[in-house]
């Protein structure tokens, strides 16, 4: 493994290691909290080490060989067309009333990992293009 | 773009990883611009030319 690549997984896992103990402790805290200021407070913490994750991607994106940046431009496009899409014919559907009608906190909380999601599979499939032949 | 890279390479008995450490990219690149898969950018391939001690347009050939 590259040292680029490297550096990302010692960046990314602490982050998203944070991520789960602060979103189990907001979970337990949102239970037991009544003011709202500290429930936004609660609510908001799991969010930063979401930024480290996003800024050890953009650090990655931005150091890797520029074979590796095509790569994930392409899935990040493709990704974001697919998600994009998704969301917007669901949406449709949801005002043709012809859908069960979600709650909005739902549908916005799985749009980052929709998004994270896709790329990863456009990542895999746009990998092998070319390593193909 | 057709390329000499891979018969470049093997002439000096380097594997694709050696290759990719000696132009600091990944062993992927080399190996999608040894398939025709990628043309790299003109950086890289003078890169590539200077490490193989010969100008770009004797490694890399316009398709006819």
């Amino acid at each position: 493994m590259r040292a680029v690549h490297k550096r990302y997984l010692r960046e990314f896992w602490p982050a998203m290691a944070a991520y789960v103990v602060l979103l189990l402790g907001s979970v337990w805290l949102l239970r037991h909290l009544e003011s709202t200021p500290l429930r936004v407070l609660a609510t908001l913490v799991p969010v930063i080490p979401i930024v480290f994750v996003l800024r050890a991607m953009f650090r990655v994106i931005r150091d890797q060989d520029e074979l590796e940046r095509r790569i994930d431009l392409e899935s990040i496009v493709a990704a974001g067309a697919v998600v994009g899409l998704g969301f917007f014919t669901y949406g449709l559907l949801l005002s043709a009333n012809v859908l069960p009608q979600p709650r909005a906190e739902t549908v916005a909380i799985w749009v980052l990992p929709a998004l994270f999601f896709c790329f990863g599979v456009a990542k895999c499939l746009v990998g092998r293009y070319y390593r193909g032949r | 773009m057709n390329n000499r890279v891979r018969e470049l390479r093997t002439e000096r008995s380097w594997s694709q990883a050696d290759l990719a450490e000696r132009l600091d990219v990944s062993r992927q690149t080399v190996n999608a611009i040894e398939t025709g898969k990628y043309d790299p950018s003109l950086p890289l391939a003078f890169k590539v030319a200077k490490l193989f001690e010969l100008t770009i347009e004797s490694i890399f050939l316009p398709e006819e």
